[in-house]
């Protein structure tokens, strides 16, 4: 056959592929027909990629949380859908899919996935004027309301973490001394300028700051630095698992006495489980309560009602913000208010001694863009749970 | 050869674009252009914004690795210079933007001719794992110094032109499209050139290019230095476009993207570099519209979004398999075919 000959099956191909392309483009340039009453929430989730673990979680609890709300006539009648689309936890293609579900969908409340979609996003943000979102980052950075007027985080900031584990740590042995291992991102280093401040406020020291690559697997010359620093207590930030379980495990081996501690991305049961017995007696900062606590909490018993399977942190963090943003619309149509990016931030910073059900073991205030509460978690090996070695800290 | 077109002067033959078709083509192309940003939605102006920032950056690695045959994972630090230069022009100078992206390019550029210095001695995969020191050594830079923000990065304002903020998609696609346009006529005519020209021969074959006397020292540096500072160029763009540099926007993946973008694109080609970058920007969006039409809506997002990953890797080998030559010798294929239609051969 002739190489240059177009055989007519390419033809269609072609034809096909063109008619498919040609549609395609043009079914998203109006905006397509809603219910009226619909309010939208858009979904910039990440279930394909490095976060995928905690997007799929995040997704579902989304989704769970609504069913009960719109099961249950939705929010002053309305109902609330989730329109949610993949980003690979890229911040091009959250933008791209911000940009994509707005130009659809009358949206007006917006789940993000990361501090960079959140800090790039925000102009649009105040510009569009009528969404109020919130995301999977608890950067520091975001907790200023005069920067990020339409966003707050379903927890306390990466500082506020650092700050209820030192608390924690100088209730517990006042003086010691604290180690931060952080990898070397901004996920990472979020914390450690202020938190060591903190630190010295409190009456404990920092010997040592340890960085490493954020992917980093061999940590034997790091650990030799810790064993010399000699912390009672080491924080981990900026990692999920890796380099934690090595580490832990090298410093027992030279006979290290420090206790291990994370924050929240590290804090999810099923991860901690992973370290295996080199795990056991792992500490860390959780502001909800995990699926399995037998503390009274209806809401937790309406997520075991409805999902049998253990259901990760980032899934109550998804359902929480559902909450807050179910909340927030309902007191701004209570005061007869449109739903507004400043309207309902306005709402969301009512709350007052909130309860959301058990999910956080105390009631909520929501003052700023954050929500200063945490609890010190401690991992039991044996019985393959994480369970509670504090009092619910609030800043 | 396009039936029915007479060359009768060697400056006709050079032609970027030789025959009336191509003209035609040409004006409604341009005409699409213009008329896109009052059609389109803010998503689709975005896209287009990124296809333009993608095809720029593509554009300029094809000059080095396509036409100069000198493998490059440098791109996206290069691009962060850039894109760091304009942003702290902008915020600390507030200078014009046109200025910024110059001086963006120019920064990109030296960093280039700085990275390309192992080109001299190595080529193939060791010049490109010679090149990822660049990713390296810039994400340090910018996570440590004190004019770059540190891990946190910089924001910055809108470029600003007559009191008017370029603040939205719409009216960046204004300055990011027109830039786009320029640099791949910028390319495409320098291939016209003696040092166009010397490129392909370096690339073809090294010694026999200095053998005919073309200074391989300053042609391979020449070759980083314009890629580098089209990728500078781009990177003010993107930095204009996003308006938040921090020292995680140019991973070494990114690098990779845009060698993808080349390979699938066509290596060696303008056209190449263009479809490339198209092709990877824009089909996994399109490949979610396909998958948004299928039944399920939101409950069937999650298991769905590994499967359009895996139908994206699957088009590009199969792009590899059936065409090795990229995108762009199927679009030289189809063009043939009507070149000779209504014949067969």
């Amino acid at each position: 056959m002739n190489p240059q000959r177009i055989s007519s099956r390419r033809r269609s191909l072609m034809l096909g592929a063109a008619a498919a392309g040609a549609t395609a483009l043009t079914q998203p340039l109006s905006v397509l027909a809603q219910g009226a009453e619909e309010i939208i929430l858009g979904g910039s989730i990440p279930m394909t990629g490095v976060f995928a673990f905690a997007g799929i979680g995040i997704n579902a609890g989304i989704q769970d949380y609504l069913k009960i709300v719109n099961d249950a006539g939705g929010v002053k009648g309305r109902k609330i859908k989730y329109v949610p689309e993949d980003t690979g936890y890229k911040v091009d293609v959250s933008v791209a899919t911000f940009k994509k579900i707005t130009s659809q969908n009358k949206v007006n409340l917006y789940y993000g996935d990361s501090t960079g979609f959140a800090k790039t996003i925000n102009p649009e943000l105040d510009r569009n004027g009528n969404i109020l979102m919130t995301g999977a980052s608890f950067a520091t950075e975001l907790n200023d309301p005069k920067k990020y007027p339409n966003q707050f985080m379903v927890g306390p900031d990466y500082t506020e973490m650092f700050g209820i584990l030192l608390n924690h740590i100088a209730k517990e042995k006042p003086g010691a001394k604290v180690a931060f291992v952080y990898s070397d991102s901004e996920f990472g280093r979020d914390p450690i300028e202020s938190s060591e401040a903190l630190a010295k406020k409190l009456g404990l020291s920092v010997p040592i700051k340890i960085m490493t690559p954020a992917g980093s697997v061999d940590v034997s010359t790091e650990v030799i630095k810790l064993r010399r620093a000699a912390p009672d207590y080491t924080i981990f930030h900026g990692y999920i698992l890796a380099p934690i379980p090595e580490f832990i495990s090298q410093g027992k081996q030279q006979g290290m006495t420090s206790k291990w501690m994370g924050t929240f991305w590290t804090m999810d049961s099923s991860t901690v489980m992973k370290m295996g017995e080199v795990g056991d007696g792992f500490m860390g900062v959780m502001p909800f309560r995990y699926y399995y606590d037998t503390e009274k909490a209806p809401m937790l018993e309406k997520i075991r009602a409805m999902r049998s399977e253990y259901q990760s942190t980032a899934y109550i963090q998804g359902f929480l913000a559902t909450m807050l943003f179910t909340e927030s619309v309902k007191r701004c149509l209570d005061a007869g208010k449109p739903l507004t990016g400043p309207n309902l931030k306005a709402a969301l910073n009512t709350l007052k001694d909130f309860d959301t059900g058990g999910l956080i073991g105390v009631p909520i205030t929501i003052s700023g863009n954050s929500i200063p509460v945490g609890r010190v978690y401690k991992a039991d090996m044996k019985a393959q749970k994480m369970v509670a070695a504090s009092d619910w800290i609030k800043l | 050869m396009r039936i029915g077109t007479l060359k009768e002067s060697y400056v006709a033959d050079a032609a970027l674009f030789d025959s009336r078709t191509q003209h035609a083509w040409l004006a409604i192309a341009t005409a699409l252009l213009l008329l896109f940003p009052f059609m389109a939605s803010d998503y689709w102006l975005y896209m287009a914004c990124l296809v333009a920032i993608n095809v720029a950056s593509s554009t300029g690695l094809n000059i080095l690795t396509g036409y100069t045959g000198l493998v490059s994972l440098g791109q996206a630090a290069f691009m962060g210079l850039g894109a760091y230069t304009v942003a702290i022009l902008q915020t600390r100078y507030g200078t014009p933007f046109l200025l910024n992206l110059l001086a963006g390019g120019v920064v990109a550029m030296l960093g280039g001719i700085v990275v390309g210095i192992p080109s001299l001695r190595v080529k193939g995969l060791y010049l490109a794992i010679a090149t990822i020191a660049a990713s390296f050594i810039t994400h340090f830079l910018f996570a440590n110094l004190r004019i770059t923000g540190g891990t946190g990065g910089l924001s910055l304002p809108p470029a600003r032109i007559f009191g008017l903020d370029l603040d939205t998609s719409f009216r960046l696609y204004w300055l990011i499209v027109p830039v786009m346009v320029l640099m791949l006529l910028g390319a495409a005519n320098l291939f016209r050139t003696r040092i166009g020209r010397a490129f392909i021969a370096i690339r073809d074959r090294d010694i026999s290019a200095e053998v005919l006397g073309i200074p391989l020292l300053r042609y391979k540096l020449l070759s980083f230095g314009l890629s580098s500072f089209y990728a500078g160029v781009a990177g003010g763009l993107w930095a204009y476009f996003f308006r938040v540099v921090t020292p995680e926007s140019f991973p070494l993946s990114m690098s990779i993207f845009f060698l993808a973008a080349i390979i699938v694109g066509g290596m060696g080609s303008i056209l190449g570099g263009i479809l490339g970058a198209v092709f990877m920007t824009l089909v996994p969006e399109l490949l979610k519209l396909v998958f948004d039409w299928l039944p399920g809506g939101a409950d069937l997002t999650v298991f769905l979004s590994p499967v359009r990953l895996i139908v994206f890797g699957a088009l590009i080998i199969g792009f590899l398999v059936f065409e090795p030559l990229g995108l762009a010798e199927m679009w030289r294929r189809t063009r043939r075919f009507f070149h000779l239609w209504p014949f067969r051969n």
